[in-house]
């Protein structure tokens, strides 16, 4: 495998997450239901006491379940066919970390998206000429926004800030690429 | 950057998806049609019988289940704990025959710990940057690092990764060789903790 190969593989692998938390709570509830049974198992067959239920009621009431109500059976199989959906919209969404990759040839890099808002706003209240706590910023997956609220009694000049944050994110060459709107509040605050 | 089959765990969380989807909605669309519930659950009941006393002729079936419990809790653990595994702390590995130039031949083995110490310093130096961790990592028989910067408040990543290469671009002159490094700019704890750059 190449230099790049490994840097594509390396930044894909970065940027998204890969699943692993669900995936050990969904492992160790599964092995833990499964000790149950297996226990069960072993106790009903040396003639012991079972745990909770013995193996030949629980086949019992699997087999009578089905002459239930039917208003009954359709709740639990709607409740169990939602909860069975979220996993599958878990496991097949892309799962994007907030961060950003950009790869280069002698290095690859990502960057978390809080680094850039706070670029951004470092950006901003340069520009604005107001204190960096007055503006905030958030990243979105392709755009961020800025909002700024200036010190009452003073002008902000909203253009002079939106070429700043735009020559801030053309210097950029993260990828998926960002696109800003400034947005200057009505009121100010006193600062 | 670790060695995590993330497909895997994709798949086994969509199929244990699907299961309890097609469970619920067979239920539900059973219990629904009539003829269908009829059918089922006469038949259903029709088995009991025979099927405890199944249970109780061959004790046997048990112990397989117990047996087949057991075999999949050995998997699901063996999924559980394959996560995550990737780290080295070997960064380069030189080896020689011995020959008529060198009489002895040798083996050099070099640390990621030393790469991590000239980097951190190298690069602590830098305004932009709090502090650097680095960590190696083993993707496809081939050793990269991983260089975690934490940003100061209001850096400009960029920058912070031009200082990054130039300081890595040293390292490569000092090793004589150039390693995969994958640079992670973040912003946590120690970022919010330290003060912001003043210096304009």
């Amino acid at each position: 495998m190449n230099t790049q190969a490994l840097y594509r593989r390396a930044v894909r692998r970065e940027t998204h997450s890969p699943r692993s938390a669900l995936a050990i709570t969904v492992a160790i509830i599964l092995a833990l239901v499964l000790a149950w049974l297996g226990t069960e198992a072993v106790l009903a067959a040396i003639g012991q006491q079972p745990l909770l239920v013995a193996p030949k009621d629980t086949v019992t009431a699997v087999l009578t379940a089905a002459t239930a109500p039917a208003p009954l059976l359709v709740t639990i199989g709607v409740v169990a066919a939602i909860v069975g959906l979220v996993p599958i919209v878990l496991s097949l969404a892309p799962a994007r970390q907030g961060r950003r990759g950009s790869i280069a040839d002698r290095t690859a890099a990502v960057v978390d998206d809080r680094v850039i808002a706070q670029s951004l706003a470092r950006a901003a209240s340069y520009a604005g000429d107001v204190d960096p706590s007055q503006v905030s910023v958030s990243v979105g997956a392709r755009r961020a926004r800025v909002d700024v609220t200036p010190t009452s009694g003073r002008r902000v000049d909203q253009r002079e800030i939106q070429n700043a944050v735009d020559a801030e994110i053309a210097t950029y060459d993260y990828r998926p690429a960002l696109r800003a709107s400034v947005k200057v509040s009505t009121r100010g605050t006193v600062a | 950057m670790n060695s995590t089959n993330r497909f895997l765990n994709r798949l086994f969380i969509l199929v244990v998806g699907l299961v309890v989807l097609a469970a619920g909605a067979a239920v539900s669309v059973g219990a629904l049609l009539p003829d269908v519930q009829r059918t089922i659950s006469e038949n259903a009941e029709r088995a009991v019988g025979p099927t405890v006393d199944t249970i109780d002729a061959q004790p046997w079936i048990l112990w397989a289940a117990a047996a087949a419990a057991a075999l999949l809790i050995v998997i699901l653990l063996w999924f559980v704990l394959r996560q995550g595994h990737g780290h080295t702390g070997t960064l380069l590995q030189v080896e020689e025959r011995a020959s008529r130039n060198a009489p002895t031949g040798g083996r050099v083995v070099l640390d990621v710990k030393v790469a991590e110490q000239v980097l951190e310093e190298a690069i602590g130096r830098n305004p932009d940057v709090v502090s650097v961790d680095v960590t190696g990592f083993r993707i496809r028989k081939q050793t990269a690092l991983r260089l975690t910067a934490h940003a100061r408040r209001g850096a400009s990543p960029v920058e912070l990764r031009r200082g990054i290469e130039a300081a890595i671009t040293e390292w490569d002159g000092v090793l004589g060789t150039s390693t995969p490094v994958v640079i992670q700019i973040v912003s946590g704890l120690r970022t919010r903790l330290a003060s912001t750059s003043r210096v304009v």
